[in-house]
């Protein structure tokens, strides 16, 4: 059979010349490159830190390295920002696995237990810290609780970011449903919060709540568990046995939540953007979203106020997890560069006022307790949430971004959607994790 | 059996298939027609270039502004392009790309060739079984091997270094049996000359055999080159390190960190693209020779 | 690596084992000596870099071993039981199929007739060997970007070009109907040139005479392409087929730089499962053994496609 020939290619000599020129430039350039033993090498006093924030809350962030560099000469922050959620996690972990990991890196504090057990990350030494001037008694209790791991600190928080309700005022104060201090009158009830809601759509015309959740798990999972917890109940995760659930409280919650979604109150089927498109082009007089929205609505110009998202079963609570500052384990510690860490940590921790500015709630409470946080609003007005904040349950494969997200968007996905019945969906996520449950915890 | 014979120039240096129609001639309202179905779909082979280059000499706001337009508004400007050459580490990652597929070229054509000429030329125990191994192993996918590689640069201490780029990448089984196949067709009678004259194995390989075989090593490097270019999946894994990634997984990072900014999203793919477009455009008929004869072999 | 560019061939039978004859003296304890030491160091890495990784890739896959060196006991065939009952290797496994079938087919028709058009003696012949393979060149990440903003709901080109014709907008990358199809269409304009490339080889490869006669004969331009240039084009189709399978089967990168796998694992092909199993899951074990089963099924398609040849030639 024949076939192409290879004869009739005739490279020139000069051709092939500059061919091998190139290469043998490119080799002894990569050479002078690798410098020892071509590993990653940074300079003396380079601190590598890779963060998952980006949007506003990436410039934020860019903004404090930018300082915490020009205030502290001896050492130089280099951030790597990599995709939220699965890309970022899966990279901290096999660069930590590798054993060249960045000095420094942020993780949310409901993704710890995936990676403390395992010896992925070190554990702060909290000497060390007070050298630099933070010590345990500047964190809320609900965060430095979290930040603990089998008696060791493995994570310092930077803020909470609780999952919060925004209303726009002037939608509520023609529905009447604005207090005299100008924020929105008080809802203790599920069928109070349908008739505000009801309310608030014959003024918009359009909906009275946004919320996005499609193609999100964590957009589903936060506002479920807001109200789960709300009810009080537990929910344990144990290796080896199943689940511990309150079925029929979380059976009611997903059949709260889809009552809402009846395209009067809200969108049966909206994604996140629409609904953030929708609250800032004032077509619902409620949003459903995380506290870091706040930059994008006061850009839009909506007239708005914050509040945590109103008690409806008796017990406040709210979701929320926590940028925290965790350092993955180094092969081969540096001391004078984990010197560096500390001190540019404990940098941002006390500059955590601007911080506040992109919604978060800082954990630092020296920033929080300042007058100038108290000017910040709305954020002040949702301060206190960081007394009433649940974390994920704890188990290694749960957090912000996780599977366990994932799973719950797979199965509730369409009880939301009103094609699924709620009963079913639950079972069936109930299931998923029970098998994961009963696997062995590969950290 | 598809082997790569080397018998008929398939496509010429130059002359007839470049010039002239090949077949009888076609009438003409034929051929006009088949010229205005290439060329349209050519054009639209180009559209992906063009949007990007397009989107790429905008603002940020002209790039997401609605209804979309090929001008701009505010006109065109290289500020994307300023932007991306400024901020981010496109220079240092086309060095890592340059520098790691030129080394996995290098090593792949030493090692190849040499064991091909070994098993074309010298007559040692367990040949056969050597070559039936190499034809062998053609089957295995690289993705297949991924997480015992990474567990066995873990373990050297590899992981984001050079050498976990490198390392993995430079067997190229169907290439040794590309190369092989060229050497048989070397005639014996010029080597037996030299063993004649006392000339040792490597002297013959290194300044007869090898020189015969330019055309074929540029074949093979350019298609070796080609590869590591543009190998993901493998350099993903092997390296976290900014400073330290190829340009097509410094990509993939830009994009998150950008997030909407589509403008530079599309000057950072036009930057990362220049190189090797640029080369093509100098060697596009070796290049294409190169692929020809080596493709249906495989990488 | 994975893309699906057109790699590993299936050439199993290959004459290669048949060695040249020895124009000399028979084997001697230097031929032994010069063989072994010309291929030393293919052989080096060979064994280093392919055929270790296998060995123990096979060990860790009767494993649980995770990413963080936990669990490295051997537990027998478990990761494989548990692998068969895996729905979503299965449905990866199916979407690896369907992508496969789905680009397979426009990968080797449009090629094929690209190169038949462009053979018919069209001037500047370069200019569209240039346009069509050009984009071989790229790398995934670079065509990923490009597609990705074309099939942008409201800023993308294909919406825009839907809307003229008075078509609603599509999700492209996000409706789990549409997705692989939206895969598909990017990998044929990224990989169609390497194909076209060896059939306008291939074609010009065949001698003119055999037109002559026919034309001779009085044959038009169509019975000619029927009668004559695709039978002679038969060997080098199926060549072309079974490396367009073999590549397919591995894709990953556009795949997981378009959709992540998305949207809900709609497009999540086998190399990704077994990416995430391992490095999103920490379980190196069970992945290890995912890709076993991959392998399997790689060794089967290329069994299946050597027999078949073999009886298309018998």
């Amino acid at each position: 059979m024949k076939q192409v020939d290879s004869r009739p290619m005739q490279m020139t000599r000069r051709q092939l010349l500059l061919g091998g020129g190139v290469l043998a430039g490119s080799l002894s350039l990569g050479a002078s490159l690798t410098g020892c033993g071509g590993a990653a090498q940074a300079a003396g006093n380079d601190i590598r830190f890779w963060h998952l924030l980006s949007g506003g809350d990436g410039i934020k962030m860019m903004a404090m390295i930018d300082k915490a560099n020009a205030d502290h000469p001896d050492f130089r922050i280099k951030p790597t920002v990599l995709a939220w959620g699965t890309p970022y996690y899966t990279k901290l972990a096999m660069a930590s696995a590798g054993g060249r990991p960045p000095e420094v890196a942020v993780m949310h504090a409901a993704r710890v237990p995936g990676y403390a057990p395992g010896g992925l990350l070190d554990a702060w030494d909290l000497d060390l810290l007070a050298e630099f001037g933070v010590r345990p008694e500047d964190f809320g209790s609900r965060i430095w609780e979290k930040s603990q791991f089998n008696g060791q600190v493995f994570s310092l928080a930077l803020d909470s970011h609780p999952f919060v309700m925004l209303y726009n005022t002037e939608v509520a104060d023609k529905a009447g449903v604005l207090g005299s201090d100008g924020r929105l009158a008080d809802i203790s009830s599920p069928s109070q919060f349908l008739e505000v809601s009801r309310e608030l759509q014959r003024v918009t015309g359009k909906h009275g709540l946004s919320y996005g959740y499609l193609g999100d798990g964590a957009q589903m999972w936060r506002l479920f568990y807001t109200l789960y917890r709300q009810h009080g109940a537990d929910f344990i995760l144990e290796p080896g046995r199943p689940a511990q659930v309150d079925r029929d409280v979380a059976i009611d919650c997903l059949e709260f939540i889809t009552s809402l979604l009846d395209n009067t109150i809200s969108t049966k089927s909206g994604d996140g953007g629409t609904a953030i498109a929708e609250f800032a082009s004032q077509g619902s007089g409620l949003l459903f979203t995380g506290v870091w929205e706040l930059p994008t609505m006061k850009t839009a110009g909506v007239p708005f106020g914050a509040s945590t998202i109103p008690t409806l079963f008796g017990t406040p609570a709210a979701f929320a997890d926590s940028h925290s500052f965790v350092l993955p384990h180094q092969a081969t510690l540096d001391e004078s560069r984990r010197r560096g860490v500390y001190q540019f940590v404990a940098s941002m921790l006390k500059n955590s006022l601007s911080w506040a500015e992109a919604g978060h709630i800082p954990a630092y409470q020296p920033v929080v307790n300042s007058p100038e946080y108290a000017a910040l609003k709305p954020q002040a007005d949702y301060a206190h949430a960081a007394d009433i904040i649940n974390y994920d349950p704890v188990a290694w494969f749960t957090g912000s971004g996780s599977d366990f997200q994932g799973y719950f968007a797979e199965n509730v996905q369409n009880v939301f959607l009103g094609r699924d019945k709620a009963a079913d969906g639950w079972d069936a996520f109930m299931k998923r994790i029970n098998t994961v449950l009963a696997m062995p915890n590969p950290v | 059996m598809a082997t790569t014979t080397l018998s008929k120039p398939a496509l010429q240096p130059k002359g007839s298939a470049e010039t002239m129609p090949n077949r009888r001639p076609k009438t003409p309202l034929s051929r006009i027609l088949a010229t205005v179905i290439v060329a349209v779909l050519a054009v639209a082979w180009l559209v992906p270039f063009a949007w990007a280059t397009a989107t790429a000499l905008k603002s940020e706001t002209d790039a997401a502004s609605t209804p979309i337009s090929w001008i701009p508004a505010s006109g065109f400007t290289l500020d994307a392009f300023a932007k991306v050459l400024q901020s981010g580490n496109i220079p240092t990652w086309t060095l890592n790309s340059l520098f790691t597929s030129a080394a996995i070229t290098a090593i792949t054509l030493v090692i190849s060739a040499s064991v091909a000429y070994a098993i074309s030329r010298i007559d040692f125990r367990g040949k056969k079984m050597l070559m039936g191994v190499i034809v062998a192993s053609i089957i295995v996918p690289p993705p297949v091997l991924i997480i015992p590689l990474f567990q066995q640069m873990q373990a050297l201490n590899l992981i984001d270094t050079y050498w976990a780029l490198i390392l993995p990448q430079v067997i190229h089984s169907p290439m040794v049996f590309v190369l092989k196949k060229f050497f048989d067709q070397i005639p014996r009678e010029l080597e037996e000359a030299a063993l004649m004259d006392g000339a040792g194995r490597l002297r013959i390989f290194t300044t007869i055999v090898l020189p015969l075989s330019r055309p074929i090593l540029a074949a093979v490097a350019i298609f070796v080159f080609i590869g590591a270019w543009n190998n993901f999946l493998w350099p993903f894994i092997a390296t976290n390190e900014s400073s330290l990634l190829t340009l097509p997984v410094g990509l993939q990072t830009i994009k998150s960190a950008y997030g909407i900014q589509y403008a530079q999203n599309m000057a950072s793919a036009l930057l990362a693209a220049l190189p090797l477009i640029v080369v093509f455009l100098f060697f596009q008929r070796q290049i294409i020779r190169g692929v020809a004869t080596t493709g249906l072999a495989g990488t | 690596m994975s893309t699906a560019r057109t790699t590993a061939p299936a050439k199993t039978s290959a004459p290669a084992a048949k060695s040249a004859p020895a124009a000399t003296s028979p084997r001697s304890r230097r031929d032994n000596i010069h063989g072994w030491a010309f291929s030393a160091p293919f052989l080096v890495f060979f064994l280093l870099f392919l055929v270790w990784p296998m060995i123990s890739g096979a060990i860790m896959s009767l494993t649980g071993k995770s990413l963080t060196g936990a669990n490295s006991g051997i537990i027998g065939l478990a990761n494989y039981a548990e692998a068969f009952a895996d729905a979503d290797m299965w449905r990866s496994l199916g979407n690896t199929l369907y992508f496969t079938l789905i680009s397979t087919v426009p990968l080797v028709v449009i090629a094929l007739a690209l190169a038949a058009l462009v053979n018919m003696g069209l001037p500047a012949q370069w200019l569209w060997r240039l346009s069509f393979f050009s984009p071989f060149l790229l790398a995934s990440t670079v065509v990923s970007l490009f597609f990705a903003w074309m099939y942008n709901p409201e800023l993308g080109l294909f919406n825009d070009l839907l809307a003229k014709v008075g078509i609603p907008p599509v999700a492209w990358l996000n409706d789990p109907a549409v997705a692989m199809w939206a895969v598909v269409i990017a990998t044929v304009w990224w990989t169609i040139g390497f194909n076209f490339l060896l059939y306008l080889a291939a074609l010009q490869n065949i001698p003119q005479q055999h037109y002559e006669a026919a034309s001779l004969d009085g044959a038009g331009g169509w019975r000619q392409f029927f009668s004559i240039s695709l039978p002679q084009l038969g060997p080098t189709t199926v060549m072309i087929v079974i490396l367009q399978i073999l590549a397919s089967l591995k894709v990953f990168d556009q795949i997981y730089q378009m959709t992540e796998g998305g949207p809900g694992g709609a497009t999540r092909s086998i190399v990704q499962y077994i990416f995430e199993a391992g490095f999103t899951g920490y379980r190196l074990g069970y992945s290890a053994a995912i890709s076993y089963i991959f392998f399997g099924l790689i060794l089967l398609i290329a069994l299946a496609q050597v027999f078949a040849t073999r009886k298309r030639s018998a």
